[in-house]
């Protein structure tokens, strides 16, 4: 059999650069993709990152309050839609195609360590630090353990339980920090490619206000979550009465339904219970 | 005393294909030199630092004025034009590189032909041709020549495009330098017939909408064109045009 020619292999495999495509001028659907994720990241997520942070500040005014917030938040009409199209789809949609941003992007800090190379470079992890974060903060205080849309008093204790892990705070505080900053810079860039600053001077004083409303937000975030480990509310009631009709997690509503003429059903500690008939 | 001298490390590569290695050379200083003239002195003697004979680089120039745009390379890792790149003012060994993002030809030599196709592509000319006359063009307001003016000194280098995290073979971005021009021509009096068209290949794969405004264009720009106002301004009538063309379709 005669031998069978084998072809010496190259010592060396260039790579040989074909370089970058040009325009595809009109064709394609990214632009409106890619205007889409930078729409998302104002409204609905940055309105819902405000109502957050100063839904969170009532924390500050103690479990009371911050049980009363959870109650009215979860009383808005038509609530579990408005979570899942305005806050749920609109988070997955942009915190994934914000990776494939990423993905495809070539940073080169190390090049060219200019400030808004930095911020290019800060803004993509920042953004992945805060996808990891709210999907782990989503699964764990909206979808595990107390379900707080039906036991909307129980959300202190809840957060207050979860803080109390000084790794699970340090992720907390690190993400409260990296969330407002992805924020701040991310208005800050939707209004210079959007072109409402298309000057020099307009965006040096944008950056001015996008900064300072974005530490005011974090002081405002940082504050509660002080409020959540400080001596002031520790051990916070699981149950506490939020002092109004129908404020009541849907077990005590059962109970006190369920109660017989003269006789109490205890649920939680007496005081709660006693304060539940105060308001019946 | 011995005299003065230059120290280069030259990244050398005979062919698109070819393997890359790095070359010193040890050149006699002299007042006022540049990366070009030491290139030429090389190509006038070209032996190695450490005497070993080899072949001139190869490079692009023309103008020696940072007027041609031909001769961008890295210098020191950064994008820019070796014209006027003064020894003086590099830090020595002196590291020549060709530009990263482009085909390269040989040594700093690179295909940039990219830059052109997206000038083509988004019809970043005067349409003036016909079977007539047309006389005179409209009055250019000195107003809106001090716009246009800076925008005109682009001279197609490509640093915009090499400094930029978002040109590469993923994104297929069109890089700062084409919307420039965009911004060039469509405020021109006869040349914003054409402002749709192009407002509309912009939005296309690859267009406006992969700038991550980085703003190392801006920085890298040899002639200060306010590259980062013209993104934001196109940007602006990008959208304009898409939600138009969305209403009216």
């Amino acid at each position: 059999m005669a031998t069978a020619h084998v072809p010496a292999a190259r010592p060396h495999v260039p790579q040989v650069h074909r370089g970058v495509e040009p325009l595809h001028a009109g064709e394609g659907t990214s632009f409106i993709w890619r205007k889409l994720h930078s729409l998302t990241g104002i409204v609905p997520i940055g309105a819902f990152l405000i109502e957050h942070i100063i839904s969170n500040w009532e924390a500050v005014q103690g479990p009371v309050a911050y049980g009363k917030q959870v109650y009215f938040l979860n009383h808005l009409p038509l609530v579990r839609a408005l979570e899942w199209v305005f806050i749920f789809i609109p988070l997955l949609y942009h915190g994934l195609y914000g990776i494939w941003i990423w993905l495809r992007g070539k940073a080169n800090v190390v090049y060219y360590p200019w400030a808004g190379n930095w911020l290019y470079v800060a803004q993509r992890y920042t953004g992945l630090l805060a996808v990891v974060y709210i999907a782990y903060h989503v699964a764990t205080q909206r979808f595990m353990g107390v379900d707080l849309p039906n036991h909307p008093a129980a959300a202190f204790w809840k957060v207050q339980r979860e803080l109390a892990n000084p790794w699970i705070l340090a992720f907390y505080v690190v993400a409260m920090i990296a969330i407002c900053f992805h924020f701040a810079y991310g208005v800050w860039l939707f209004a210079a490619k959007w072109g409402i600053t298309p000057g020099e001077r307009s965006r040096w004083r944008f950056g001015w206000v996008c900064g300072v409303a974005g530490f005011i937000l974090m002081g405002m975030g940082l504050a509660s979550i002080w409020a959540f480990v400080s001596a002031r509310y520790a051990n916070a009631p699981e149950n506490p009465s939020l002092g109004f009709q129908g404020s009541e997690s849907r077990d005590q509503r059962t109970a006190l339904a369920l109660k017989p003429n003269g006789l109490t059903v205890r649920i939680g500690n007496p005081s709660q219970v006693a304060d539940a008939h105060a308001g019946l | 005393m011995a005299n003065r001298t230059v120290q280069f490390e030259i990244k050398r590569q005979a062919s698109p294909d070819g393997p890359a290695v790095w070359e010193r050379f040890e050149l006699e200083w002299r007042p006022g030199m540049n990366v070009i003239s030491a290139m030429m002195e090389i190509a006038a003697n070209p032996v190695t630092a450490d005497g070993r004979p080899t072949t001139p680089i190869t490079y692009d120039s023309n103008c020696l004025e940072e007027i041609c745009g031909s001769c961008a390379m890295r210098i020191n890792g950064k994008a820019r034009m070796a014209c006027s790149s003064l020894v003086d003012n590099l830090e020595q060994p002196i590291r020549l590189e060709p530009l990263s993002k482009f085909p390269l030809v040989r040594d700093l030599q690179v295909d940039r032909s990219v830059l052109f196709k997206n000038l083509m592509r988004v019809k970043a000319w005067v349409p003036v041709d016909g079977t007539y006359d047309l006389g005179s063009g409209p009055r250019v307001y000195p107003q809106q020549q001090e716009v246009n003016y800076p925008l005109s000194n682009c001279i197609s280098c490509t640093c915009c495009m090499e400094v930029c995290p978002q040109f590469n073979e993923q994104t297929g971005f069109v890089g700062a330098a084409t919307i420039a021009q965009v911004r060039l021509f469509n405020n021109h009096p006869t040349g914003k017939v054409l402002k749709e068209d192009r407002l509309r290949a912009l939005a296309g794969d690859g267009g406006i909408q992969e700038c991550g405004y980085a703003q190392n264009c801006v920085k890298a720009c040899p002639k200060q064109i306010p590259l980062t106002n013209a993104i934001a301004d196109v940007g602006r009538d990008v959208i304009g045009q898409k939600v138009k063309d969305w209403l009216r379709g």
